[in-house]
């Protein structure tokens, strides 16, 4: 093991929760790090008081946070598995159509019900993006040879279907189904309630488990189909149960805030930079890097234009685009 | 061992694809501890044949026991307990490094939740130093040269603990020094061993027993000296060529083949390979 990796693990931990608290303070009402310090370790210790600055951190701001810190490190595991089993740099959680199949689930419901917000809207959502998820993995559960690349085209293809659909719906709809959809797609955290997160946080937490309890298998994937299949790997049947397990990640979150690109393409590949994805450690730093990332967007969303919020999705995409060239130019070959 | 099972025999085994027939009727029988070689001209059934024997292809006939147990009962994860397989040229995108690449032997002999002990960790830096690795370790995999790529594979078969060590091709990219150093290697680690080679004379100089497939039949099968012929070279390979005795040979005489040019001008004079 490479000494440095002793050091990256335990600094991005304090990172993400030190990420975290410093998030808290931030927002349209200012407050000092020492009230957030003391109402959430009061709440934790059930020895918190009902002040407004309490209710503001415990009841809004810090399932936010945990929200945005949950999406950031499930998008970023769910872009690193699948560029993992599809070998492919490029491969992120949207490239398969999990987006669009939810912006379609969402038209839909909003067309045929006029309702334009609430759970329901989640739920439409989600089902939207695990039905294009089961007709991925039927087409490619049937190719038993060049698998990956069926994977690949079937979900690019599957990805523009449903955006036709979704664009031909919107078309015979009224702009106030547009404008929902449109704020939709663009991602946010403003809708995090505790009783909402639990469910959704176990899942994820849980697939997440799962899904580093399978690294050797998702090394071995690296080295190709028949060196994995030597290593005793029933190569074609992983690689559905991985793409089965980070889309229901990636469907979670995108029915919960939306479609919030770029992340799951870019964490994995910021933390290769700095440590083998093979070992506990990349797989940990990917997820908490993602975490602390998206936390941080959060707070610039929140802050940037006064009385006002901007969509997550957009600085996602424009932080990091310009993050990820920048280190692209200038990173020194570390090995 | 001559009176125990061989650890492993097919028996007429075939393979066909598309109803195009691959490999016809093959019956091999390999003792344990054996170096065996596998030649054969291109798209003889080289690959094929070995990738039968790994599980990669399941055969149209026939069977493949390993032991007394018919390969296609096993687990996959217990048959790479007892094979493994360094393949020709290995493909790695993203960076895992040398350490990760060794590490993978272990994935058949763990569960799904097991951790890697200081007993693994041990296993795998012993094998890196018996591949002459050690300064590389914490290097990136796709960094190596390809000598150093495959011998990493023999360290990450050594971590697998295999009774049967299955080789295609390995030291196709590689110069004359790796591919001697490559295969003495895989030979010192004394478990049996199947290799395919391309070049003959390394074959025979290395090899216990070597079997020729040419047009998907095992055409020739013995040691070395009985094996590399003069007849043969120009049977299945179609190259005029001299056998003549290795100065190393020892108490086993080593075949040594001097090939013969200019086959398109029909102006033929020797030349030492």
């Amino acid at each position: 093991m490479p000494l440095k990796n002793n050091l990256l693990l335990p600094l991005s931990i304090v990172l993400s929760v030190l990420s975290i608290f410093a998030a808290l303070s931030f927002g349209a009402a200012p407050t000092k790090f020492i009230d957030v310090y003391n109402s959430v370790i009061g709440h934790l210790f059930m020895q918190g008081n009902d002040s407004f600055v309490e209710r503001l951190i415990w009841q809004l701001r810090l399932p936010r946070t945990l929200l945005a810190f949950l999406a950031g490190s499930g998008l970023a595991i769910a872009g690193l598995i699948l560029q993992t089993v599809t070998r492919n740099p490029l491969a992120d959680p949207y490239l398969f159509g999990i987006s669009s199949g939810a912006s379609f689930g969402v038209v839909c419901f909003i067309t045929f019900t006029g309702i334009s917000a609430g759970f329901s809207m989640s739920l439409a959502a989600f089902v939207g993006s695990m039905m294009t998820m089961l007709v991925l993995m039927f087409i490619a559960g049937r190719k038993r040879s060049s698998q990956v690349e069926t994977m690949l085209l079937a979900g690019v293809a599957l990805s523009f279907l449903f955006s036709a659909l979704t664009s031909l719906l919107l078309y015979f709809s009224d702009p106030q189904a547009i404008t929902a959809i449109l704020f939709w797609t663009l991602g946010s955290f403003a809708r995090a309630q505790w009783q909402a997160l639990m469910l959704p946080a176990l899942i994820i937490l849980c697939c997440m488990a799962l899904l580093m309890s399978f690294r050797r298998q998702l090394n071995a994937m690296l080295l190709g189909d028949e060196s994995a299949t030597t290593l005793g790997i029933p190569v074609q049947r992983f690689r559905l149960l991985m793409l089965l397990l980070s889309s229901l990640i990636t469907a979670l979150l995108v029915a919960l805030c939306g479609g919030i690109g770029f992340v799951g393409l870019m964490i994995p590949h910021i933390v290769r930079f700095f440590v083998s994805q093979g070992t506990l450690t990349g797989l940990a730093m990917t997820a908490l890097v993602g975490g602390a990332f998206m936390v941080w967007v959060d707070v610039l969303s929140r802050i940037v234009m006064s009385n006002q919020e901007l969509p997550i999705g957009v600085i996602t995409s424009a932080i990091g685009s310009v993050f990820f060239l920048s280190l692209l130019c200038f990173r020194k070959k570390v090995y | 061992m001559q009176t125990s099972i061989p650890l492993l025999t097919v028996n007429d085994l075939s393979w066909a694809v598309a109803n195009t027939s691959i490999l016809k009727k093959i019956n091999i029988s390999i003792e344990q501890g054996q170096f065996v070689g596998l030649l054969g001209p291109n798209g003889a059934g080289k690959s094929s044949l070995l990738r039968c024997l790994y599980r990669f292809y399941k055969p149209s006939q026939g069977q493949i026991r390993l032991a007394s147990q018919d390969i296609w009962q096993l687990s996959a994860d217990d048959f790479a307990k007892q094979v493994a397989v360094v393949l020709q040229e290995t493909p790695s995108q993203f960076n895992l490094s040398l350490y990760d690449v060794v590490s993978l032997g272990l994935t058949p002999h763990k569960r799904l939740f097991s951790a890697t002990t200081n007993g693994d960790k041990q296993l795998i830096l012993q094998a890196i130093k018996q591949v002459g690795l050690t300064e590389h370790t914490n290097q990136a995999f796709d960094s190596l040269s390809g000598g150093e790529k495959q011998r990493a594979l023999i360290a990450r078969a050594i971590v697998q603990k295999p009774q049967l060590l299955i080789m295609d091709e390995p030291t196709s990219h590689l110069d004359v020094k790796y591919q001697i150093q490559l295969m003495e290697l895989a030979k010192s680690l004394g478990v049996t061993v199947l290799a395919s080679f391309h070049d003959l004379n390394l074959a025979a100089s290395l090899c216990d027993e070597l079997l020729v497939i040419g047009h998907g039949e095992i055409v020739a099968s013995g040691k070395p000296q009985q094996v590399i012929t003069e007849k043969m070279l120009s049977d299945v390979f179609g190259v005029c060529a001299q056998v003549s005795t290795h100065p190393q040979s020892k108490a086993q005489p080593i075949p040594h083949v001097t090939y013969f040019y200019g086959y398109q001008s029909g102006e033929l004079h020797a030349t030492e390979k």
